[in-house]
């Protein structure tokens, strides 16, 4: 049975439902880190999504609708951006209103563009990175068949939110522009009495978030499934925002709690398999990877410290 | 920024983002078609509350607006339907509806079975419909519309339990005797599709192994691809998925690792655009047939509630549908196992089980 569970394709399938939401957790921990609370990257993610299959319709390619997807989501953290740093409106309450926005405005979208509720018409995908032929007898056939599905299976924006985590990470706190960041969330005033304009930085920060919200939904609809379905993020955003807390503010934390999340929703499919050995219903397996968020964040919390300035809007004088 | 401009400001985006909202959840409005025939005219106004997947979906709410639909074509009632976009939404669309004068209210879906219950009542003018509803006390103004799912998925567990084994079918047919079940939520209209296709698979193939998986949703197409993509990996090469728009994610999954894809509730063929080289067959239900009646029903003055009444293969409410580009691929062992499944259905020399518990 344990041969069965773990399989290549259970770490593989892993990493590809991880993708999304690292992603997504990353341009959160940016956003946050810059003292701006983003609760909008599900809107972002579904935005991008919806955004990325229409561009790639209408551009004739997978690329130019990532693109479209990344430019989507920018717009909607400029909206997030001018809401709760030019209006100092309530960032939680600009961040649900996104969300409801991202919601409507894409099913409206579709009835207009489409013709039809429901699902978009599909378009074509990114196709994995690498396509090797390896060994297929013996022990090295084997060997060949995980380092195959492991490491060489995925598609391009699976790999680049690998980048985005590391150099990230080196950035944030190895850069001039991870020290401003983080000032920003930490001490605003501080950073304004040595001229880094907080407006500008903080701007730049939500809008890159969104950028990567955008991003994760193209991985969705341009890499995984190729169309569009209204609500079809599913929650993603939100437990992307769960990640990047129990990763501590950190991209390669934020990635590490995405693989985790991504893990345990392999692993219910995997155990759902043995549903007749183990005979438990199969919605004690869906709540898994949730019951592992509420465990996480409970044990987490306490040690996780956010960012002094998160959620203030800032006054200049 | 001075205060008052950004308050100004403020107030603008607010009223933006309500205006794009109202719009995008306002209800369907159907252009009536203009098809020279002179109409027939009705004074009963028709409609449906969708459950949160939609119109849209391909499967049950579409089926049911197509039972509207026809009976706007040929009895000439006036009709709507309001979608919902979470569970919450049920109860004031039911009011919207029933306020605005509705003379029949279709509710779409066994997460609906409570709200129907408890509005019904409220509402005695007024006929329900509940589809894939059953009402253990029916109120006296609705009636429970229920097929016979596991029926029409019996009729297709005998083509893939038969198929998995017949390499002939298919290139993508492999050794393994494994085929998959992919359910949205585990509720009971979709355990009895469970229960039917493992039942048939195992009439003809008695070894066969049936992974069956859930998603816990009908809306996540990346949770659907990765669910069939796991059974795939397990061996299965026929993946039926009674998933709503979860299962579209199952046949992208199909179409990259090489498996064969059986649709549902309607002829998912024309329903989802490329799928043909997948799709084998779909267990249909007739959701048309069972609304259409309904109101002609309420039309004719002939409507009576507080029973639940089931549509199964006897009155064509549920079905297998044509294989299409299999057509000349799919044995004639399959099809005759098929006719004899249908007539020991139909004749009751078979009783096909509609929960896992009685397998």
């Amino acid at each position: 049975m344990l041969a069965e569970i773990f399989t290549p394709d259970l770490f593989a399938s892993a990493i590809r439902m991880a993708t999304p939401l690292a992603l997504a957790a990353i341009g959160g921990t940016i956003c946050e880190r810059s003292g701006v609370v983003n609760i909008a990257l599900e809107g972002m993610m579904l935005f991008g999504a919806f955004m990325g299959v229409v561009g790639a319709m209408f551009l004739g390619s997978a690329w130019a609708g990532v693109l479209v997807a990344i430019m989507s989501g920018m717009a909607l953290g400029l909206i997030h951006a001018f809401a709760s740093i030019t209006l100092r409106t309530d960032q939680v309450v600009s961040g649900t209103a996104i969300n409801i926005l991202s919601l409507g405005l894409t099913g409206f979208l579709m009835e207009v563009i489409f013709g039809h509720p429901g699902t978009t018409d599909p378009v074509a995908r990114l196709k994995p990175v690498f396509d090797i032929s390896g060994p297929t007898e013996g022990a090295l056939g084997t060997a060949w068949r995980w380092f195959d599905a492991i490491v060489l299976s995925y598609t391009p924006i699976v790999y680049f939110a690998i980048v985005v985590a590391i150099v990230g990470q080196w950035a944030l706190f190895n850069t001039r522009w991870g020290l401003r960041l983080r000032s920003l969330g930490e001490h605003p005033r501080a950073a304004d009495t040595v001229g880094i304009s907080v407006v500008r930085g903080r701007y730049s920060a939500v809008i890159v978030s969104g950028a990567l919200g955008g991003l994760a939904g193209a991985n969705l609809t341009l890499e995984q499934v190729g169309s569009f379905t209204e609500g079809m993020t599913n929650a993603r955003g939100f437990i992307a925002l769960a990640a990047n807390i129990f990763g501590r503010w950190t991209p390669a934390g934020s990635y590490g709690a995405s693989l985790l999340f991504g893990f345990a929703d392999a692993l219910q499919i995997k155990l759902q398999l043995f549903r007749d050995v183990i005979r438990i219903p199969s919605q004690f397996f869906l709540m898994l990877p949730y019951v592992l968020t509420v465990i996480v964040l409970a044990g987490a919390v306490g040690r996780a410290v956010a960012p002094a300035a998160i959620g203030k809007p800032y006054e200049k004088g | 920024m001075d205060t008052k401009l950004r308050k100004v400001l403020a107030l603008l985006l607010v009223f933006a983002l309500v205006t794009v909202f109202a719009i995008g959840c306002a209800a369907e409005e159907e252009e009536p078609v203009d098809d020279g025939v002179e109409a027939p005219v009705s004074d009963v106004k028709a409609a449906m509350v969708t459950d949160v997947g939609g119109l849209g979906d391909k499967t049950f709410n579409d089926g049911t607006y197509e039972g509207l639909k026809r009976a706007e074509r040929e009895l000439g009632v006036e009709i709507r339907a309001i979608e919902s976009s979470e569970i919450a939404d049920y109860e004031p669309n039911i009011d919207q509806l029933a306020n605005a004068g509705f003379d029949v209210i279709f509710t779409v879906g066994f997460l609906m079975t409570d709200t129907t219950i408890k509005k019904a009542p409220d509402y005695p003018d007024v006929a329900f419909g509940g589809i894939d509803q059953f009402f253990e006390e029916p109120p006296d103004n609705a009636v429970g519309l229920l097929f016979n799912e596991h029926e029409g998925a019996y009729l297709a567990g005998v083509v893939a339990g038969l198929g998995t084994l017949d390499q002939d079918l298919d290139d993508r047919i492999n050794d393994d005797n494994v085929i998959a079940f992919i359910g949205g939520m585990d509720i009971p209209p979709v355990e009895k599709f469970e229960a039917g296709f493992i039942a048939g698979a195992r009439s003809v193939n008695p070894d066969v192994e049936v992974v069956a998986l859930y998603a816990g949703t009908f809306e996540d197409q990346a949770k659907g691809k990765e669910l069939a993509l796991s059974a795939i990996d397990q061996g299965a090469d026929i993946v039926f998925a009674a998933a709503g728009l979860t299962g579209l994610g199952s046949i992208t999954a199909c179409q990259e690792r090489g498996a064969l894809f059986i649709g549902v509730d309607v002829d998912q063929y024309f329903s989802v655009p490329g799928s043909g080289d997948v799709m084998l067959t779909s267990a249909m239900k007739s959701l048309e047939v069972a609304v259409f009646e309904t109101i002609k029903s309420v039309v004719d003055g002939t409507f009576v509630g507080g029973q639940n009444r089931f549509f199964g293969l006897a009155d064509d409410g549920v079905g297998l549908a044509p294989f299409h580009e299999f057509e000349d691929a799919v044995s004639q062992e399959i099809r005759d196992a098929v006719e004899e499944a249908r007539q020991n259905v139909l004749d009751g020399t078979v009783t096909v089980p509609p929960t896992r518990a009685e397998l």
